[in-house]
């Protein structure tokens, strides 16, 4: 565990933002390095497909640095503290339920699949009443649907059961 | 030919029927998005970009400049009514205006905030009418150096102007460069970055990066707070400003038109820098600064003719350089090239036509923008009304339809949720993405031009210094990486951040 002091004498947290971002930047910018590296720097008189890679990763590494040394002589914000005052499972429901539309937007069709995303976001984030969520969650999906597929011709998937 | 004739010509692009409807679609949509908070240009015109795939290339560009210069007129509707800003531009707006319509003026902060955005907006067409064939000829004897040397200079501008860190706006500029960087070299034809995976083959598009980044991102971040709005419910009245209004106004819509302008101009710039500084100017300016922030009506008329022109001064460095000072001009610039253009000193000597139909359509949109706004206001008010639990479901389900209709692959929704999230993380963390933006834009072009140049010089790096305009532009960019050592800089900075 790092346990430095801070200027202002405290110690620092392992949970610490600022030193997590330079943490995950310094594997970043090593991450960009190695792939310049592994796809040819060149020479600067003929450079290679790597090489703005290879340096602009070295530059993710010593802005990462400088990031550490931020977190070691400052410090941030705990991590717990950025969700701190928010309602923070919302966001949470949002992203599982685009995930699972994402996963099943080919197989349901468009419109199913729209419908179901449309209801879930309405009623289990911040509750919209089913007399209005439920047309909603219909008639956009439909209205789209005939604007995108029937009058600008964009193929949408109709999904196994060749709704839409 | 002479610049009245080529507009005459011009003018006959945008009067063709179909780009009429399209230039009102543009400034119809541009003034909705401007209005509703949490949807800006960026996200819309990346929204949008695949519907304007069916038409004519100048059909589309009309469009979705009309996107853009239409949401800085609706963006003061909300910041006067709400005191919320509908689009970053429109910030500083509700200092005064909002302050004007808890007083019962919020009609004549609405009509001036109208007749400063046609005003300036004109001013900048013709400007921009005027100077852009100017400076695609001068921009002819730009070599590789230069243009290398004015992206870095226009991504450490925008890392200066955006909110918190420079450390990280550099590194997420960084990061958009790595990430503009996927898939095929254009020059070794190689593969970078796809681990062997074959979407990555042809790259990230910047539809599902910007939808992911703009669209998602902002509404993870607004569904976990409690939005409440408060819009002014006594009835608008009297739009047309008084006698007395207009007095105070003049000078600062002349003074917000000129340096909104020269800011839109620059590399990093665009509106909302225009508008933070044309307020700061009008303060220090004003014989009245107290009333600042109280509902002087110089803080509307200022910044909102400010907003304008620097839209429309953005342009510029697009239209005559390919380089696009900002996200929207970034994604602008993608529409081009999507529609088979290359935006550079040789598309107005080349394309004459679609540079003056563009051109003649802003002028035709600005004057549906004031005809149509101010009646329609009523309209925007009930918008305002609509709940965010109903509006951002909305938005998902248009951002999840814009990103398939423009690739007709699912993948692309994958990459959209991933930068959506990602968005929603890094800026718990403090990161931006507004330079990453950019930088995913600029990086392949900027990439280019760096070993085009190191080539060409036969790998001298003094080819970057030696040479007088790409010297100054790394000079300058220099004083501004080094400028958060000097405290007076630092504090203008905090100033004039973006994204406030």
């Amino acid at each position: 565990m790092i346990r430095r002091l801070h200027n202002d004498g405290q110690r620092m947290k392992i949970d610490d933002s600022q030193l997590w971002s330079g943490l995950i930047g310094l594997a970043l910018g090593a991450i960009v390095v190695w792939q310049g590296y592994e796809h040819d720097i060149g020479v600067v008189t003929e450079p290679g497909t790597g090489f703005v890679l290879f340096y602009v990763g070295w530059f993710m590494v010593l802005l990462s640095a400088v990031m550490l040394l931020i977190a070691i002589r400052e410090g941030g914000a705990p991590i717990a503290s950025l969700w701190e005052g928010v309602r923070w499972s919302r966001p949470m429901i949002a992203i599982v339920l685009l995930i699972a539309f994402a996963l099943v937007f080919e197989r349901l069709g468009f419109l199913l699949s729209t419908m179901a995303l449309l209801i879930g976001l309405m009623r289990l984030i911040d509750p919209v009443p089913w007399p209005r969520a439920l047309p909603i969650a219909v008639l956009a999906p439909l209205g789209s649907w005939f604007v995108i597929q029937k009058m600008l011709k964009v193929a949408l998937p109709a999904g196994m059961l060749g709704i839409g | 030919m002479d610049t009245l004739a080529l507009l005459g010509q011009g003018f006959g692009v945008a009067l063709a029927p179909v780009n009429l409807l399209y230039c009102f679609l543009g400034v119809l949509i541009g003034t909705l998005v401007g209005v509703l908070p949490g949807i800006g240009p960026v996200s819309a015109m990346a929204l949008l970009l695949p519907v304007t795939l069916g038409g004519t290339p100048e059909s589309g560009i009309i469009m979705m400049a009309g996107i853009y210069y239409g949401s800085m007129y609706g963006g003061s509707t909300t910041s006067i009514l709400v005191n919320i800003p509908g689009e970053a531009a429109s910030v500083v707006t509700c200092l005064d205006g909002h302050a004007m319509a808890k007083r019962g003026r919020a009609g004549p902060a609405l009509g001036m905030a109208a007749f400063a955005s046609f005003i300036a907006g004109t001013f900048a067409i013709v400007m921009l009418m005027l100077l852009a064939p100017q400076l695609a000829d001068y921009a002819l004897a730009f070599g590789p150096a230069e243009y290398v040397s004015l992206m870095v200079l226009g991504l450490t501008m925008l890392t200066f102007l955006t909110q918190g860190s420079m450390v990280k706006a550099l590194f997420m500029a960084c990061v958009g460069i790595v990430l503009g960087l996927v898939g095929l070299d254009t020059i070794n034809a190689q593969h970078r970055l796809t681990f062997e995976f074959a979407p990555l083959v042809d790259g990230l598009g910047i539809v599902p990066v910007v939808m992911g980044l703009f669209g998602v991102g902002e509404v993870l971040n607004n569904t976990e707070q409690a939005v409440r709005r408060q819009i002014v419910s006594a009835k608008i009245s009297g739009l047309l400003p008084s006698r007395d209004d207009w007095r105070r106004s003049w000078a600062p819509i002349a003074r917000g038109s000129l340096l909104g302008f020269f800011l839109g101009t620059l590399p990093g710039g665009g509106a909302v820098v225009a508008s933070f500084s044309s307020y700061a100017m009008e303060k220090r300016l004003s014989r009245r600064p107290e009333e600042f922030g109280q509902g002087a009506i110089e803080g509307v008329a200022g910044p909102e003719a400010a907003n304008n022109a620097g839209a429309g001064g953005a342009f510029i460095p697009l239209m005559t350089l390919g380089i696009p000072p900002n996200a929207v001009m970034a994604l602008l610039l993608g529409a081009f090239i999507i529609h088979g253009l290359q935006p550079g000193p040789l598309l107005i000597a080349n394309n004459p036509g679609l540079f003056f139909g563009i051109v003649a359509s802003m002028y035709i949109g600005n004057v549906m923008l004031l005809v149509l706004n101010l009646p329609l206001i009523g309209i925007w008010v009930r918008l305002l009304k609509v709940p965010y639990n109903v509006l951002f479901p909305l938005i998902l389900l248009f951002t999840i339809i814009g990103v398939y209709a423009s690739s007709n692959n699912v993948f692309d929704i994958y990459v959209m949720l991933f930068f959506g999230v990602f968005a929603y993380v890094i800026r718990k963390f403090g990161f931006e993405s507004t330079p990453m933006v950019l930088a995913f834009v600029l990086g392949p072009l900027l990439e280019n031009n760096l070993r085009k140049a190191l080539i060409i010089s036969g790998g001298e790096l003094s080819t970057f210094v030696m040479r007088p305009i790409s010297g100054v532009c790394l000079l300058l960019a220099l004083l501004i990486l080094l400028s958060p050592l000097m405290p007076s800089l630092r504090r203008k900075r905090e100033l004039v951040a973006l994204d406030n």
